[in-house]
């Protein structure tokens, strides 16, 4: 309680201290960089030093834990400090910080980019507020389904390309050892805020009546609670037991462990189910895209991309910072590096080495990321500055569904009025 | 003449040096805390600044607030069974260790071990214990055939699994404390009550226990203000979940200042907790104060 | 009643035996002080009395009944703690009490027994103090109040006046003699302090390394100790033990003169040098450094006058003297 207040209340002090200003003198140019840590960001910092060599612009980059991180973000912005010129921008919090006033718009780094139709559209209109583009993407997950080959058969059941089908699989194969299906339920915006949106998009649910140009919520729709039957008929008849309080670890570690059948998750989850160093089952588990529905197929997208803080110092040398990550040499290095694929530009795919490189999870498991990539919608979680506050209410309400503690319209209904009263109608 | 001078700069020099530690002590604990006061009157928004309104408005709010009232219910649930728990089992380990088991230097060891483990490991071990699929318990259990129910599913469930967690890893706090307590009672007073007749229980019931009374409140105090400050369990094993199930108010403070950027409403059940935890201590220490004069 | 016997009393704390198997008879109402250097085994004696230890093996007798497994409180024993163990959370009163209520003894009936105590022992002012407001004096008496008001068989003091100052000491021995007299029950004793022996008991058990050394009244053990160990123990100034030559003439391997049993005589004797000398008044005790016999603490009546360096010459009463064989046992004439 108390480091959350002194947090709080040093952002509220800051705020007085913001009028001294930093204090800027000539030297070598420098951008000092705040990312977040995850497998992409540490694999940055790795290669800063081919930045400097190539532009001669020092760079200070800090990986932190992402506690510390919305921690350090705010004090910086809220204070000004200029002590972050290029910030890890995740594209749920692009709006926010806009809104805020804590960011320089990127839209002519980004014309002036050579290549820049290479960037995969969703991935990049996630960064879109207004007309400006005000984050450039160097990393992206969607979802994907992974189903073990060998228990299908044996059922004799096609993968399921929609949710109907999925039902109807999960029930031939579900069994005491292993469960048919297994995906996230904990709460949260993150959580089962970044699985259910598949479901219900399926199914022709949408968050608003028309967004972003008229935010009426339109979460109790009929579209929506069939989503949210599908959910609960799917976890809760055939998912493995206390899988209403699952986050991604418990996923990751059920597949792994052969405890259940399927799952759709993010693609950093199902790589880890397929990686033959961590699952047991990795040989019988294969990818495919996300079971559609009725409505559409739409794949999960999660964007984290690189800005500009408003207060940078040296705004061009922080831009150009910006351009050399997102890039394709950069990205396709940090393919080659890293263990996960991450990157947002479709032609790394068709990179013989990248390629070589993921042949060893699934032949076409690149083809598949990239397939679903273009399939997303960049308004897969609709990015509005209060989307962390309605992605709790959704998910909080959608999570006591999948408890019993409301029945599905209830807790429809219920969310969809919290969303109201956080948007101010 | 020259003496009181002399002394009265001595005075002065103390004073002096106590300036740094009162300056630390000032920026450190008393601004935030001035600061959490004064924006809990405020409607200060992380992004939309503050509209220049000063008022009870948050602290009205916070009457009406179905989720906050309940996060109140949720709090003084973890809070009561948590130090219950920690302080009966705390107790009886120490007296174990203490009066029964001789080679208690040795299981000392062993009993302290969870008290430094950080509380995110700690949340992370009961996390996986209470998930079924990972739970060696379970597991256990499943090959005589029986099937331990999933505790972070229900509302009850969860917050005793938060409640065993936070026992698990703060009854060698309390046990180390009691101990201590424990070895400053004299032997000799439980051999009295022996020859007076007393069998070990009552002897423990009616000398010890009362000799430990002030310590057991004390730990319990602190016990009960730490458990005000729940936050990485729940953060960890249940995200506040199932649904809203164990969201405690400090956690919905988190919830209200960074999910929902309501910086001052969160001050406000901030301001809330500080002084709740203020009357609760002031009761407590006039108690033992009354205990020990007595 | 309290007539205690001891039936090989066995202790062993792992391979060391603390006390090997003894046996011991304790008339009822006789006032016994176990006594012996600090490590003798008399602490443990007495617990293993009381029940606070067990016993390795052996058997106690209580008024013919065998306690030896009987729990502390089922022996109808009452103990006096050096550190006079009272309940600080308790009044005067409640402490008083607690034996009491221990039995389910009637309130009233506690309540007279309680006052009744309370009266003997200078308390009713008391009664409604908690233990850190009296002085140590007072808490001495609340210790033996509550051990009064159980009327047990016998009373068990262990070292119970080590705690207190010199003076205070003085009295609370005659408080404890005179309250033995007042209850004629059996009390039992322990002191490293010889002088406290000596005053108050009837009968001492000089103990040495567990092993009874000899059991007799103080003016027994001062006239005929057993052997080396009592006479060396009991007696202050300390006996004289000598050996060689002087010894062996007497036929013994060594002698021992009391100090008060040396005089001053003009010739004859042994010849020294008066190397130390303490004028009491009422008594003078002198170190003198013979040549045949070593140092010789020599006490003599009144006031002598004697300083250091002067020459005397120190002769034994005859008739006064011990003599003890190669294993330390008296010789009897």
């Amino acid at each position: 309680m108390f480091t959350k207040r002194r947090t709080v209340l040093a952002a509220a002090l800051m705020l007085g201290t913001a009028l001294a200003g930093p204090g800027a003198f000539a030297q070598q140019t420098e951008v000092d960089v705040l990312l977040f840590s995850m497998p992409s960001t540490l694999g940055l910092q790795k290669l800063a030093p081919d930045f400097e060599a190539e532009t001669g612009i020092k760079t200070n980059i800090e990986v932190v834990g992402q506690d510390v991180f919305e921690s350090r973000i705010t004090l910086s912005f809220t204070g000004g400090t200029g002590d972050i010129d290029v910030v890890h921008t995740p594209a749920i919090q692009v709006q926010r910080w806009v809104e805020a006033g804590w960011l320089a718009p990127l839209t002519q780094t980004l014309s002036g980019m050579p290549d820049r139709d290479d960037i995969i559209p969703a991935t990049l209109d996630s960064f879109k507020v207004g007309d400006d583009h005000w984050g450039i993407p160097f990393f992206a997950e969607t979802g994907l389904l992974a189903y073990r080959k060998d228990l299908l058969e044996a059922a004799g059941k096609q993968p399921p390309t929609t949710w109907e089908e999925m039902l109807d699989v999960a029930a031939a194969i579900h069994s005491p050892d292993t469960a048919g299906v297994v995906m996230r339920a904990a709460p949260g915006q993150g959580f089962n805020m970044f699985v259910f949106p598949m479901i219900m998009r399926a199914y022709g649910g949408e968050f608003f009546a028309d967004y972003p140009d008229d935010l009426t919520p339109t979460f109790n729709s009929p579209e929506t609670l069939s989503a949210l039957d599908v959910y609960i008929k799917l976890l809760g008849e055939y998912g493995p037991n206390g899988v209403s309080s699952f986050n991604f670890p418990e996923v990751v570690a059920a597949m792994q462990a052969g405890q259940a059948a399927m799952t759709v998750d993010g693609t950093s989850i199902v790589s880890q189910a397929v990686d033959p160093q961590k699952s047991r089952f990795a040989d019988q588990i294969e990818l495919a895209l996300p079971p559609a529905g009725p409505a559409e197929r739409a794949p999960a997208l999660a964007v984290h991309g690189l800005g500009v803080s408003a207060s940078a110092k040296d705004p061009e040398a922080a831009a150009k910072f910006v351009a050399w990550a997102t890039s394709k040499e950069t990205m396709t290095k940090l393919a080659l590096n890293e263990a996960y694929p991450d990157f947002t530009r479709a032609s790394i795919a068709e990179d013989p080495a990248v390629k070589e490189k993921y042949a060893g999870i699934q032949a076409d498991f690149l083809d598949l990321r990239i397939a679903a990539l273009q399939e997303a919608r960049s308004d897969y979680r609709p990015l509005l500055p209060t989307w962390p506050e309605l992605g709790a209410a959704m998910g909080e309400n959608v999570n006591a569904a999948l408890n019993g503690m409301m029945e599905p319209q209830e807790a429809l209904d219920a969310a969809n009025e919290e969303m109201g009263y956080i948007l101010g109608q | 003449m020259t003496s009181v001078r002399a002394s009265a700069a001595m005075d002065r020099s103390y004073k002096l040096m106590l300036l740094p530690a009162s300056l630390a002590v000032g920026i450190f604990a008393v601004a935030p805390l001035v600061g959490m006061f004064v924006l809990s009157f405020t409607d200060f928004h992380l992004i939309r600044g503050w509209s220049g309104k000063i008022g009870l408005q948050n602290f009205l709010r916070l009457a009406g607030d179905a989720r906050f009232l309940s996060s109140i219910y949720v709090m003084a649930a973890l809070s009561f069974f948590g130090v219950v728990a920690q302080v009966v089992i705390g107790t009886a380990i120490a007296v174990g260790l203490d009066r029964i088991v001789k080679s208690w230097r040795f299981a000392r060891g062993i009993f302290v071990i969870p008290f430094a483990v950080p509380h995110i490991a700690v949340a992370l071990i009961w996390l996986s214990l209470f998930t079924p699929t990972l739970s060696p318990i379970t597991a256990f259990f499943a090959t005589f055939g029986i099937e331990v129910p999933a505790m972070l599913t229900s509302q009850t469930g969860a917050i005793a699994a938060i409640v065993i967690a936070d026992t698990w890893a703060t009854t060698p706090f309390v046990m180390l404390i009691v101990l201590a307590a424990l070895q400053g009672i004299s032997p000799d007073l439980d051999e009295a009550a022996a020859m007076d007749g007393a069998t070990r229980i009552r002897s423990f019931f009616l000398i010890t226990l009362p000799l430990l009374y002030p310590t057991l409140l004390m730990v319990a105090l602190f016990r009960f203000i730490e458990t005000l400050k729940h936050f990485p369990l729940i953060f960890v094993m249940t995200s506040g979940g199932p649904g809203r199930a164990t969201q405690a108010t400090n956690y919905y403070a988190y919830v209200q200042t960074f999910q929902s950027s309501n910086v001052a409403y969160g001050a406000a059940i901030a301001v809330f907790l500080f002084i709740f935890a203020g009357i609760i201590s002031f009761y407590i220490a006039r108690s033992n104060a009354r205990l020990s004069d007595a | 009643m309290g007539k205690i016997r001891l039936n090989g009393v066995n202790k062993r704390f792992g391979a060391a035996e603390v006390i090997p198997a003894l046996d011991l008879e304790i008339e009822d109402g006789e006032f016994v002080v176990f006594v012996g250097p600090s490590g003798c085994g008399k602490s443990t004696l007495l617990r293993l009395i009381a029940g606070l230890e067990d016993m390795t093996s052996g058997a106690i007798v209580i008024d013919g009944k065998d306690v030896s497994n009987a729990a502390p409180g089922a022996r109808g024993l009452a103990m006096v703690f050096q550190s006079y163990a009272l309940y600080p959370h308790l009044t005067v009163a409640e402490n008083m009490a607690f034996p009491l209520r221990m039995a389910g003894t009637p309130t009233d009936l506690a309540q007279t027994k309680i006052a009744r105590a309370a009266e003997v022992l200078n308390l009713s002012g008391y009664m409604d103090r908690k233990p850190s407001q009296l002085s140590g004096g007072q808490r001495q008496r609340v210790a033996i109040g509550r051990a009064i008001v159980r009327e047990p068989a016998a009373f068990l003091f262990d070292e119970p006046l080590s705690n207190l100052d010199a003076a205070l000491r003085v009295s609370m021995r005659q408080e404890i003699t005179e309250l033995h007299r007042k209850l004629a029950t059996t009390m039992i004793y322990v002191t490293h302090d010889q002088v406290e022996a000596m005053t108050m008991a009837d009968k001492i058990v000089v103990l040495n390394a567990g092993r009874i050394e000899q059991v007799g009244s103080p003016i027994e053990l001062y006239d005929t100790p057993r052997n080396l160990f009592v006479a060396g123990f009991i007696g202050s100034p300390k006996m004289n033990l000598i050996e060689g030559q002087e010894a062996q003439v007497r036929g013994a391997s060594v002698i021992g003169i009391r100090p008060e049993h040396l005089d001053t005589v003009a010739e004859g004797g042994w010849e020294g040098q008066v190397m130390l000398a303490e004028h009491l008044g009422s008594d003078t005790f002198m170190q003198v450094e013979t040549q045949a016999v070593g140092m010789l603490n020599v006490r003599m009546d009144g006031e002598v006058k004697a300083r250091h360096g002067d020459k005397v010459r120190v002769a034994p009463k005859v008739d006064k003297m011990h003599r003890f064989d190669a294993e330390g046992l008296r010789l009897v004439h």
